[in-house]
């Protein structure tokens, strides 16, 4: 496994103690749900196993982080000299490299975690490396810089992953399981990202578009990045309308093309979590139930099989502490 | 529609406004919007005020005004504006006065519209 060395922190829970697992969220595709998955994923590993997750943010739209910390939050984090374009700003001065000053501490959002928190028992916890608008433009003035003194994507790639793998190194010994936002294209920034993980989770919606884009992100990673990706993909299907059309879709997705790999459950379209995703403000909390709603059960199953597949991974076994 | 020979056109256009009145005396919001597409401008009664009226809209404008529309508005009707618009949650609200709950209402609102509002314009 390539992830992060994790210690020992907790043997009763099981599951601690193991290497975290570092799981890319991605497609070439945008608009397929990467940052509402990722919010998802991480509030039902946090909620149901009690895992501390830490989301690194590496699109410049940073979706997660707004939907996380909301839009003065991630404003605030920049003020407060957070953030993954902080992160690359050491890289480009050729600084040590450790995300761990650049990482804000609570991203929690569910009322249940807070409570659990304030009375000094941590079930569940989520932390974020965010991102922000900044990042694209720090991305850009990098990439002009290396390529004027004759470097190509792939060697400025290939140096961004070697510069993360020792930034995140120290952070697998505090999070278990870190989940990493991807934007939707193959940039250097993209690329270190996904060369750092240990597996890649693939949203996509069930129609012939995404189905495309799916299947050049999947070639290119198998290509590039993951020679064994059918082993190490899990791919969720989002935002589905239950139509004739769709669900033919979803079948031949998960029967024929990419019937090699793990699937989580179909997330249908859902207005409840369109609007859990566009938080209040920074100190505004919801119960798990208030949150999603209808879909809490999609996500308790997302949950559940993504623990299912990280077991597999890692051969470790997880226990819920909350139904 | 059928063709009502029994009709002259002055008669169709009277019934279709006569409707019109009525959805418009019974449904403020629609009101609202007609009016507002006609590019007219109409005070509203207190009650229908908080129901036609965007949080994000009024906070964009003058406190006094804002807090003219919501501040006399009881507990639960409050709780709806922040449940509608997204700017609280149940858990967020619990406890809270009504003098509370428009202060909270008014400061994410205007947050809200600082954090969206593009500002090249």
């Amino acid at each position: 496994m390539d992830g992060f060395e994790r210690s020992s922190s907790d043997p009763q829970k099981a599951g601690k103690g193991m290497p975290a697992l570092t799981a890319a969220i991605a497609n070439l595709k945008g608009g397929v749900g990467k940052s509402t998955t990722t919010v998802m994923l991480a509030d039902g590993l946090a909620y149901f196993y009690g895992m501390t997750v830490l989301i690194i943010d590496l699109d410049p739209q940073a979706n997660s982080s707004q939907m996380l910390l909301t839009e003065r939050g991630v404003q605030q984090a920049s003020d407060q000299g957070k953030g993954a374009h902080q992160l690359l700003g050491e890289f480009m001065a050729g600084r040590p490299a450790n995300a761990a000053p650049f990482i804000m501490p609570n991203a929690v959002t569910l009322e249940e975690l807070r409570i659990a928190e304030e009375q000094d028992e941590r079930l569940g916890w989520i932390s974020i490396l965010p991102s922000h608008p900044q990042l694209r433009l720090r991305e850009m003035g990098l990439e002009e810089e290396w390529y004027t003194r004759a470097g190509t994507p792939t060697t400025l790639s290939t140096a961004l992953a070697a510069y993360f793998k020792s930034a995140f190194a120290p952070l697998g010994s505090l999070y278990d399981v870190i989940l990493l936002d991807c934007p939707p294209h193959l940039s250097p920034l993209a690329r270190a990202g996904l060369s750092v993980s240990d597996v890649f989770i693939t949203p996509t919606i069930a129609d012939s578009v995404c189905t495309w884009g799916t299947k050049q992100f999947s070639e290119w990673v198998s290509k590039f990045v993951a020679p064994d990706l059918p082993e190490r993909n899990f791919v969720l299907i989002t935002r589905f309308r239950d139509t004739r059309y769709a669900r033919q879709v979803e079948s031949d997705l998960r029967e024929i093309y990419l019937k090699d790999r793990w699937f989580g459950p179909t997330i249908p379209e859902s207005v409840h979590v369109l609007n859990a995703m566009d938080r209040a403000a920074p100190d505004s909390y919801d119960t798990f139930r208030g949150k999603y709603g209808g879909v809490r059960g999609d996500v308790r199953r997302l949950a559940e099989r993504f623990t299912d597949f990280m077991s597999q991974r890692t051969g470790a076994t997880w226990q819920k502490i909350r139904d | 529609m059928a063709e009502d020979p029994g009709l002259s056109a002055v008669e169709y256009i009277d019934r279709f406004f006569d409707e019109l009145r009525t959805e418009i005396r019974s449904n403020p919001k629609l009101a609202a919007k007609l009016v507002k597409a006609l590019g007219g401008n109409v005070v509203f009664a207190d009650e229908a005020k908080a129901d036609i009226s965007s949080p994000y809209a009024l906070a964009s404008g003058p406190k006094q005004r804002f807090y003219s529309v919501y501040g006399a508005l009881k507990a639960p009707e409050i709780k709806k504006v922040l449940k509608q618009h997204n700017l609280a949650t149940t858990v967020d609200m619990n406890g809270k006065t009504p003098a509370q709950l428009v202060d909270m209402l008014y400061e994410r609102a205007s947050a809200k519209v600082g954090e969206r509002r593009s500002s090249a314009f």
